[in-house]
């Protein structure tokens, strides 16, 4: 009952006026700066970081956090209205929400995305109350080795995410992944494909790369259109999802934030790939799996349960261990320390108050999100009557102005330029832009932790296979392999019969 | 409430960063300054020690000088962007830069080629922070003090691994110092940034990390960690038991982490002279003390020409480290 005891405390200090007013304040600046094109919840945070200066801790924390879920479902919003995804983890969201946008049902989608996220933002308060410090001793037991298994898992399980062509999906992860290593090699400090541009050895930045391949090659293709195509969309059919949608829902929504929950608490993972991951299996084990990419409800649904579960647990190793899960994460951390708590194991016996009333307001945050936004959605999707020389001006706006919020850097803005340029030459070669993304995020991930694993075993390759965790997750591997090769065997040895 | 205000100068701040010419538009008169908004430019993200300090000192100004102080964070190639900006900046005061042991002392000889020059481009205003490091060890390994573990070094050559937050960080060039001056051999682990480079070390993927004292101490007080002494140059009055490692075993050894002021080169005497004046009164203030001592750091004050040679101490410290090492940055 101690659980109990602790969530009615963590209520009676989360349901104050004052608490309750600044996690309103939160979340709807979070999602007024996040609904911004190319603004995602980081730069949000950031942005919004020295209001929270002046505050005492709790209040100071609970705006933070609502600010992040305001940020992070504002980038679901412009990823389903515009293509323009604000970070890894709505990128995701892009492929399907998109295309329902387009085909006028922008509603659905974006209710869905608010529906999915408050199930996923309840089951992953729950977690965190019941379940966090187990969960985080359970996630030191990841190293690199385990780390590189999880996504050498993950890299394979995305050969489905091609369409059609397997040779020019395969030469997209192959173009992501040269991108991602653009910058200062982690062991030896080199610089690679810097060309002597200082901004550059720091890497590409992900706003940069999917700015430009989704929003910028997106509104150049439509500008090449010469059909009098004046506003967006004409035809919307209905706001809110019907019966239907919500049961071909339900469960991408329970699977998503089982996914989610499970790659938040790794610190290292964070949201980015638990979208990415969900989607996969969403698509593998659907029984047309060719309608993911033209506009499945369960394409929004999944990914968007699974990046709001995992924001949610992205919490437990920072609450429960003092080590934050993701960039967003450490920033919280910063403002913990700012507020002069020692962040670590000892919060949640030293400031039960911070601890407790911080996980019931997540849960009141995201009910407020909710609340915020069910009623805004027709407001979003009457931005899409906006005629086509009002919005597209618009959005390359505010997605430079995004782009180079995130380091106060103009090469940012240029590079991003280049991207779109790129994006729209991939369009005409009828590449897919979601396997460049996934080689992007997971090659450099992949290879630092390899040659980590490596480092430290002495060179040892065998790491990989005497590590328990690391070796569950090549034999799913290898099952993957099989189940994916042994139709396209067996359709072979039927032909030659 | 501030932060009404701050809001609009924040946005500002982002809307105008590239916008405003290096060159500035007027000649500052050292009398009337600071006459106009002065902007503070941080190489390190928001949140860490070098912002949270540059924004205190900000505020501190424009409440004492009423001109506001507009903080901007410009990351990249390890701090050397923003450095460079300022470098290169009208020498009127109203561009500064949060200097780091980084941007002012490492990467001259970690970097074949700096854009600028720590030393000839800059007027160093004032140090802010002086924060000593801890040598943390994963409780598994079977070492109780420094000595132990150099014994322990040496019995197995290349086993113990310690991590670091990457190349040309102080948490490396700590480790390099510490095994040419013991005299032992270790596998290098370097992560990107502090926090993964914990986290792994509490997991035990390592054994050992040198790390800023904020950062390990609460992990030592709840015992998945083990400290073993500190990296200054005296004990530090967050733990007065562990001892530092020159007296543990290494004399000489010393790693200071510190952070400071810099206004380009040919600012005004009168101006670096105004600066320094009043970090050191901010500094020296009850909240800020109590604050400090939260971050494990301590503030020395030092005078424009003493921080000076203090910086020319440094580049001379890290450039025979750097040699002795290998390590290079390109």
């Amino acid at each position: 009952m101690d659980i109990l005891n602790n969530l009615v405390f963590g209520f009676t200090v989360a349901f104050s006026l004052q608490n309750l007013a600044y996690c309103f304040i939160g979340v709807l600046l979070g999602t007024l700066i996040g609904v911004l094109p190319g603004i995602g919840p980081l730069v949000t945070i950031a942005m919004l970081f020295p209001i929270t200066f002046n505050l005492p801790a709790v209040p100071a924390l609970i705006m933070l956090a609502g600010i992040y879920y305001g940020a992070q479902y504002g980038g679901s919003t412009t990823s389903i209205l515009v293509n323009l995804p604000g970070e890894t983890a709505s990128a995701v969201t892009c492929l399907d929400g998109y295309q329902m946008a387009r085909q006028g049902r922008a509603g659905p989608a974006l209710a869905i995305a608010a529906i999915a996220s408050f199930f996923a933002g309840c089951v992953g308060t729950l977690l965190i109350a019941l379940a966090g410090p187990p969960l985080a001793e359970w996630a030191l037991l990841f190293g690199a080795a385990e780390y590189f298994s999880l996504m050498l898992m993950g890299l394979t399980a995305a050969a489905v995410l091609t369409h059609g062509d397997m040779v020019k999906g395969f030469a997209m992860v192959v173009l992501g992944l040269l991108i991602g290593i653009v910058g200062t090699d982690v062991n030896s400090g080199m610089a690679r494909y810097s060309f002597g541009v200082p901004e550059l050895t720091d890497g590409v930045g992900f706003t940069v790369v999917a700015v430009g391949l989704f929003a910028v090659a997106e509104i150049v293709v439509n500008l090449e259109l010469k059909e009098a195509r004046e506003v967006f969309t004409s035809k919307i059919t209905g706001l809110m999802p019907t019966g239907k949608d919500l049961k071909d829902s339900s469960w991408p929504m329970v699977r998503g934030t089982a996914v989610g929950a499970f790659f938040g608490v790794l610190p290292g993972t964070g949201p980015a790939l638990s979208s990415f991951a969900t989607y996969l299996l969403e698509k593998k084990i659907a029984r047309d799996p060719s309608r993911f990419g033209e506009g499945a409800i369960e394409g929004v649904a999944a990914p968007e349960a699974a990046n709001n579960a995992a924001a949610q647990t992205a919490f437990i190793p920072m609450l429960t261990l003092g080590i934050p899960a993701s960039a967003t994460m450490a920033l919280m951390l910063g403002a913990m320390t700012i507020q002069g708590i020692v962040p670590g194991p000892q919060v949640m016996i030293s400031n039960p108050d911070l601890f407790w009333g911080l996980i019931a307001s997540m849960w009141i945050g995201n009910l407020m999100l909710v609340i915020l936004n069910l009623p805004l959605v027709g407001v979003w999707v009457r931005l899409l009557r906006v005629p086509y020389r009002w919005l597209f001006p618009s959005i390359i706006m505010f997605s430079s102005l995004g782009n180079f919020s995130v380091n106060n850097s103009p090469v940012d803005v240029y590079l991003c330029a280049v991207v779109g340029v790129l994006g729209y030459i991939l369009v005409k070669l009828e590449c897919e832009p979601a396997p460049l993304l996934l080689g992007y995020v997971l090659g450099p991930l992949m290879e630092e932790y390899v040659r980590r694993a490596l480092l430290i075993s002495r060179g040892d390759p065998t790491v990989f296979f005497t590590r328990p965790i690391s070796l569950a997750f090549m034999i799913a591997t290898l099952l993957i392999l099989v189940v994916m090769i042994a139709p396209a065997v067996r359709k072979k040895r039927e032909e030659a019969h | 409430m501030s932060w009404r205000g701050q809001i609009p100068a924040l946005v500002a701040a982002a809307l105008l960063g590239a916008a405003q010419p290096a060159a500035a538009q007027v000649s500052a008169s050292s009398a009337g300054y600071p006459g106009k908004p002065i902007r503070f430019i941080v190489p390190f993200p928001v949140g860490g020690i070098a912002d949270i300090f540059a924004r205190v000192i900000g505020q501190k100004f424009n409440d004492a000088w009423g001109q506001p102080v507009i903080v901007e964070n410009r990351t990249g190639a390890g701090g050397n962007i923003a450095a460079e900006i300022v470098a290169k900046s009208a020498p009127d005061g109203y561009t500064l830069v949060m200097g780091s042991i980084g941007t002012h002392a490492v990467n001259v000889s970690l970097f074949s080629k700096l854009p600028y020059d720590p030393v000839k481009d800059f007027a160093p205003a004032a140090l802010v922070i002086e924060a000593d490091g801890l040598l943390v060890l994963h409780p598994s390994v079977p070492a109780k003090s420094v000595k132990e573990l150099i014994a322990l070094a040496r019995t197995r050559p290349g086993q113990l691994s310690y991590a670091s937050a990457g190349n040309g960080t102080a948490s490396h060039l700590s480790g390099e110092l510490f095994k040419s001056m013991a005299k032992v051999d270790m596998v290098h682990v370097p992560y990107k940034g502090n926090v993964p480079a914990i986290t792994d070390l509490i997991g035990g993927q390592t054994s050992l990390l040198f790390a800023t004292m904020p950062t390990v101490l609460p992990h030592v007080q709840a015992g998945r960690l083990k400290a073993l002494a500190v990296t200054g140059s005296r004990r530090s009055p967050a733990t007065p038991e562990l001892p530092t490692i020159a007296e543990a075993a290494l004399p000489g050894y010393e790693v200071t982490n510190w952070i400071g002021v810099f206004a380009p080169a040919a600012t005004p005497r009168e101006i670096i002279g105004k600066l320094n004046g009043e970090i050191i009164r901010i500094m020296q203030l009850p909240e800020i003390q109590a604050r400090l001592a939260n971050e494990g750091a301590k503030f020395v004050p030092k005078t424009p020409d003493e921080f000076s040679a203090f910086v020319k101490s440094e580049i001379a410290k890290w450039a025979k480290v750097i040699k002795e090492s290998g390590a290079r940055v390109d």
